[in-house]
């Protein structure tokens, strides 16, 4: 039933999503196998002897780096501080968002809307508002400089969010198992445990991804709580090896190589993310009924 | 529509969520406000770091951050910023969710990889699109050589696109999902009553993801004010100042300048706007639900266009 003229424009629609889409991608993998002088003399052109050297540099295989003291070594720390701050975050984060959720999503009480509300608008507060009072304040209590800080930080970020993305999900879930459940003597925390979290896999799994992907890309809040520290994470530490910024000392092929490299994990997330996003159900919370 | 899905409230069934309800949003609430407090303190006062003192100056640093011009350019360039990125991102992420709700073949793979933008930092984000637009080594530069758009009067432009990219996708997924709800048969019939693609999109498509229409500006808006880390990354707020857009100014002001009762003022600014914008869409939010469900249901789209 689809014309043809219908057809072509579908097709040609398609390669210019697909196109936008890649080429930021490929033109940074391009760079990251030059030699900064080629890229001085401009990206754009066939490259003649494509180098793996910036990877072996980052990843600490090479020579040059162990004549220049192996700056590039803070890479390889914010890989592991990264995952050392992501993994907790994700975790902690999804169970109590999923325990929020279900509350939200499961059952009416006074207020409901308001608490959302408030749930909700500390999410949209800038970062920036109180990241300064947090750094006066967590030094003193000396949570700068470590990863306790910045997974607290990073929590109070993630759970508004997933109790949101959460809540919509446990109220596409059919109750009949869960009443069955109670009425055999389950508790609520018991019926959340045995009946919903199998059931909500996919939501589960798709919240975990957002709060580990927040917490791995966030540069602000790593910068001041652990920026030049033995704590830096992974996008300061970036961030202070780009030769975009005035103290960076990298080259754009370097820091390409490692910026594609820092990438990867997330990638690889958001490639499973996919599956479980479209049966997320933020788009129409049935939830906001206010009984 | 009634409950289905929500349990017969029993006595104890509200206790128990409020609750677990007001434990999360103690423990946030303490870790937001006592910071915002301490924050308006700040505000009030002239903090000489010499010196070690902290002056009650009123609010002296409110009307300082209100009058510096610094303060007023960099949130107009946050509200250039929001704005740009508000009406690129959503007309890009409905193409992208459009093209993708067809069929084509290879639809399955790019609906796989439509989503890697969005797991990309911002500090890559900024790399990628750096590598394209740099003037003198860049990518744009060497297709189109002298061209002068890549000039400091279009750099606000261009970090608006570089977040567009990072963020539709999102928005994509969000719509995605709201066309997978359409049942084909609309689509059919329409097409048996001659309807061409356009008034399709109008008379079927429209009405069914108005309430994605609405989470998606507000996703889009409230991460645009959020901004920083791909500004500060890909241009530091330049050239000259530019794209210094207000959360960067207030990191100046704070962290380069120690004019922490400033930084404290205009952050207020900034929570002002986001507040004010955040309650506009919540109760647009809540009110346009029901609206919605009416339309769809009372309305039958098809004989609009009979």
């Amino acid at each position: 039933m689809i014309s043809r003229r219908e057809k072509l424009f579908i097709g040609i629609s398609a390669v210019v999503v697909g196109l936008w889409t890649f080429i930021p991608f490929f033109w940074m993998y391009y760079a990251s196998f030059m030699t900064e002088p080629e890229i001085q003399q401009g990206i754009f052109r066939a490259v003649e002897n494509p180098t793996v050297d910036n990877y072996s540099r980052i990843l600490g295989l090479s020579k040059v780096e162990a004549i220049f003291g192996g700056q590039t070594k803070s890479i390889a720390m914010g890989f592991l501080n990264s995952f050392i701050v992501a993994l907790p975050t994700a975790i902690i984060g999804t169970a109590i968002a999923a325990i929020a959720g279900y509350a939200f999503g499961r059952f009416s009480f006074p207020a409901k809307t308001p608490l959302l509300f408030t749930l909700l608008m500390t999410r949209v507060l800038p970062p920036i508002a109180i990241l300064i009072p947090y750094f006066t304040l967590f030094r003193e209590v000396g949570l700068v400089g470590n990863h306790g800080g910045l997974i607290l930080t990073y929590l109070t970020g993630v759970i508004p969010l997933l109790t949101w993305v959460l809540m919509g999900y446990f109220a596409t879930l059919p109750v009949e198992m869960e009443r069955a459940a109670r009425l055999d003597g389950c508790s609520r925390l018991g019926v959340l445990w045995h009946i919903i979290l199998p059931m909500a896999a996919p939501g589960i799994s798709a919240a975990f991804i957002i709060a580990f992907l927040f917490s791995w890309n966030e540069l602000l809040f790593g910068i001041i709580l652990t920026g030049g520290t033995s704590a830096q994470t992974l996008s300061p530490a970036l961030l202070a090896i780009s030769p975009l910024t005035a103290t960076g000392y990298s080259g754009m092929a370097l820091f390409s190589a490692a910026s594609g490299l820092s990438i990867l994990p997330p990638l690889l997330l958001a490639l499973f993310f996919q599956r479980y996003i479209t049966r997320l159900n933020i788009v129409d919370p049935v939830t906001f009924r206010d009984t | 529509m009634a409950a289905p899905s929500q349990i017969r409230a029993s006595l104890t069934d509200p206790q128990f969520a409020l609750l677990i309800v007001s434990g999360v949003i103690v423990f946030h609430l303490i870790i937001i406000i006592i910071p915002l407090g301490y924050s308006f303190w700040l505000s009030l006062h002239e903090t000489n770091v010499i010196l070690r003192s902290q002056d009650y100056v009123g609010f002296d640093k409110w009307g300082e951050a209100l009058t510096e011009e610094d303060t007023i350019f960099a949130t107009l360039r946050s509200l250039y910023f929001a704005g740009v990125s508000v009406v690129l991102s959503f007309v890009l992420s409905l193409g992208i969710a459009l093209v993708l709700n067809q069929e084509f073949p290879g639809r399955s793979f790019l609906r796989a990889m439509i989503l890697l933008p969005w797991a990309v930092s911002e500090v890559v984000t900024a790399t990628m699109w750096t590598i394209i637009l740099e003037p003198t080594w860049g990518v744009m530069t060497g297709i189109f050589p002298g061209t002068l758009w890549i000039s400091s009067d279009w750099a606000m432009f261009w970090v608006s696109l570089a977040f567009v990219w990072h963020m539709a996708p999102l928005g994509a997924f969000f719509f995605l999902a709201a066309l997978q709800t359409i049942p084909k048969d609309l689509y059919n019939c329409a097409r048996i009553d001659r309807a061409g693609m356009f008034s399709r999109f109008q008379y079927v498509t429209l009405p069914h993801i108005r309430y994605a229409v609405l989470i998606v500006l507000v996703v889009v808006t409230v991460e645009a004010f959020r901004q920083f880390d791909l500004i500060y990354a890909m241009t530091g707020g330049g050239p000259g100042t530019v794209t210094q857009i207000l959360p960067l100014l207030i990191f100046r002001y704070n962290f380069q300048f120690s004019q922490y009762g400033l930084a404290a003022a205009s952050s207020y600014i900034l929570i002002i706007i986001a507040t004010i914008l955040a309650i506009a869409y919540f109760v647009a939010l809540t009110q346009k639900k029901t609206q919605t469900r009416k339309n769809i249901e009372s309305k039958k789209p098809i004989r609009a266009n009979a």
